[in-house]
């Protein structure tokens, strides 16, 4: 009876699997012309022109695009929701391991450079900081423009989400290991952060390059001002390269996409939204 | 669980609170909370049909800086079948500090508290099912217990791995009840190519006042490829000469991002000396995520599963259970 009962089970459990594999399901028959973006807000805008352009070009091609920072689009790619994860940081060792444990080969794509741009309001009369200073103003160690020779005033603190691969890379490459001050104002994209910097006299935050505008003036960091140049020379140390995650070596449209983001024409998109092509 | 132990609990819990808002850094406060209906058949009679709680879980991760952080965590449930208590029953689950880069190996951390046993799949186990991991069902060894550990990740995420120093009595038991000799534990876990797993844990201690002979270990392998998912398990432990052994397989299989088919089978023989002894679970259900949070976890989740449990000796009753659960989970920061 035993024996019986385990054989019809393991008959049960092959034919399930079996199943899995050789049936049509229904989730297995979407449209490759739809495509679905998410992740790092950073990468956005240039996710979001590129895929206009290139539904332009390719009219039966439906591309969706969507923000939420880093850490979620590639939490998508390993959920396998997303056809492609934006992200302006590489994948942690962590989220490698997760996604192989699922079945997920992520192949990374370097598709621009994008420098951070320290930001403050228009109005401050500070014009560069050192990342020592930086540094001493994120962590707390200095908390009033005085002390880095602007006018007296408190320094408002804003930075970006956990969620964000910016914040990790500002992290790494200005905190180096500490902690942001406990008040500071932890927004979800780069615009929210421009805009609050453009409302508050007294604060300081950082965007990516793409979201400069005359509404917030960039700081020169140890003397250099971030711009196309001075991030492609080296000489701008708040450098990052941005990437685009996809499931195994990308195919079908979404090689097309990205294929056309490291074009000539792709590459001129990137520059024209105010990042760095890498071609 | 008695009024002591649950002022002590208590206490822990407000200076836990008071000196995670006192010191700088990061608390994020979790929640996990399983609302149940059991509906439990042996042969021809009805043991259970109940509501419950089945199991909550708060929890406080703090982050005191990027090398350093720690876990609270309270497990909580509406009986306590340990000391048959009813009403609510509370354990402490996790104390645990995590240190980073404390010793020159990268990527990996060093544990010290009441933290997770790295054996089999009891350490990840997400409750697909609502039954337990096998080595927690059949009593392998406990998910958490006092000690120490070095996790760590292999490059590339190839897979990970852990050693540890621990009790081996498990967190419900503490002080001098635990006797004087460790338990060791070593766990790894590879991934040889994107979705396949292979690993396995041996667990070796001296059990009891006695300190008689105890060993375990489990061998384990995972197959995923969208969008079927099949875990195994093989366990086996020699408890001072009484061999244990038995394997469970566990098929996923992902019909929509938010729907998901289960099932799960056992075969469990805890003396292979003896006839007549083996029983198996077999396990059927779904799995509705009603919503999810921002990187895809469960926040709102339903569950429905259908458990039998047989018995290789005819003159015991095959148990059935139906179980419908209401899973919700939600995480904030302090």
């Amino acid at each position: 009876m035993q024996t019986k009962k385990t054989i019809s089970i393991v008959i049960m459990i092959l034919l399930i699997t079996t199943q899995a594999f050789a049936f049509q399901w229904p989730w297995a028959k979407k449209k490759t012309n739809t495509l679905t973006i998410t992740g790092s807000t950073t990468v956005l805008p240039i996710a979001q022109k590129v895929a206009e352009t290139f539904m332009d070009i390719h009219p039966k091609v439906n591309i969706s695009v969507r923000g939420g920072g880093s850490g979620v689009g590639i939490a998508a790619l390993i959920d396998g929701t997303c056809d492609i994860a934006d992200a302006s940081r590489p994948m942690k060792t962590k989220e490698l391991k997760t996604a192989r444990e699922k079945g997920i080969n992520p192949v990374e794509t370097i598709i621009a450079k994008d420098g951070i741009a320290i930001v403050v309001h228009p109005d401050n009369p500070i014009k560069e900081l050192s990342l020592e200073q930086l540094k001493k103003i994120y962590t707390g160690k200095i908390s009033n423009w005085r002390d880095v020779g602007g006018e007296s005033g408190a320094i408002v603190i804003v930075s970006r989400d956990v969620a964000s691969g910016t914040f990790e890379v500002f992290k790494k490459l200005v905190l180096k290991g500490d902690k942001n001050r406990d008040d500071a104002l932890m927004l979800a994209s780069n615009k929210a952060v421009a805009t609050t910097v453009s409302q508050t006299p007294g604060s300081i935050g950082y965007i990516g390059l793409g979201y400069l505008s005359a509404d917030v003036k960039a700081l020169r960091i140890d003397n250099v001002l971030p711009s196309n140049k001075t991030v492609i020379s080296g000489e701008y140390k708040l450098a990052r390269p941005l990437f685009m995650y996809t499931n195994g070596e990308p195919k079908g449209f979404v090689k097309k996409l990205i294929d056309f983001i490291l074009s000539p024409q792709g590459q001129n998109i990137v520059s024209d939204i105010g990042f760095v092509p890498i071609k | 669980m008695n009024k002591k132990q649950s002022w002590y609990l208590l206490t822990l819990l407000l200076m836990f609170l008071t000196s995670s808002i006192a010191i700088a850094g990061e608390t994020k406060l979790e929640m996990y909370l399983w609302n149940r209906y059991t509906y439990e058949k042996v042969g021809d009679e009805i043991e259970e049909s109940a509501f419950s709680l089945e199991r909550g879980y708060f929890r406080l991760n703090h982050k005191f800086s990027d090398d350093i952080s720690g876990r609270f965590n309270l497990d909580f449930f509406s009986s306590d079948k340990d000391t048959d208590v009813h009403g609510v029953g509370v354990k402490l689950k996790y104390a645990y500090l995590d240190f980073k880069n404390l010793i020159p190996i990268p990527e990996s951390k060093l544990t010290f508290g009441l933290l997770k046993n790295y054996f089999g799949t009891i350490y990840d186990w997400s409750y697909v099912v609502m039954e337990k991991d096998p080595a927690d069902k059949y009593k392998f060894i406990s998910s958490t217990d006092y000690g120490m550990s070095l996790y760590g990740y292999i490059p590339n995420g190839m897979g990970e791995y852990a050693v540890a120093v621990i009790n081996g009595e498990g967190y419900k038991k503490a002080g001098d009840n635990v006797n004087t000799s460790p338990a060791y534990l070593a766990n790894l876990r590879f991934i040889p190519i994107p979705g396949i797993t292979i690993g396995g844990s041996y667990y070796t201690k001296k059990k009891g006042t006695d300190k008689t002979d105890y060993s375990a270990y489990a061998l384990v392998g995972r197959l995923a490829y969208a969008p079927l998912d099949v875990q195994f398990e093989i366990l086996s432990k020699d408890d001072d000469g009484t061999v244990s052994q038995g394997f469970m397989i566990m098929p996923i299989i992902k019909l929509a991002n938010n729907f998901e088919l289960v099932a799960r089978y056992d075969n469990w023989d805890p003396n292979t000396d003896e006839d007549n002894d083996k029983q198996t679970l077999i396990i059927g259900g779904i799995n509705y995520y009603i919503m999810r949070r921002a990187k895809g976890k469960p926040a709102v989740m339903l569950q429905v599963n259908y458990e039998n449990t047989s018995y290789e000796d005819s003159s015991k009753d095959s148990k059935n259970k139906f179980i419908a659960q209401l899973r919700w989970e939600f995480s904030t920061k302090l």
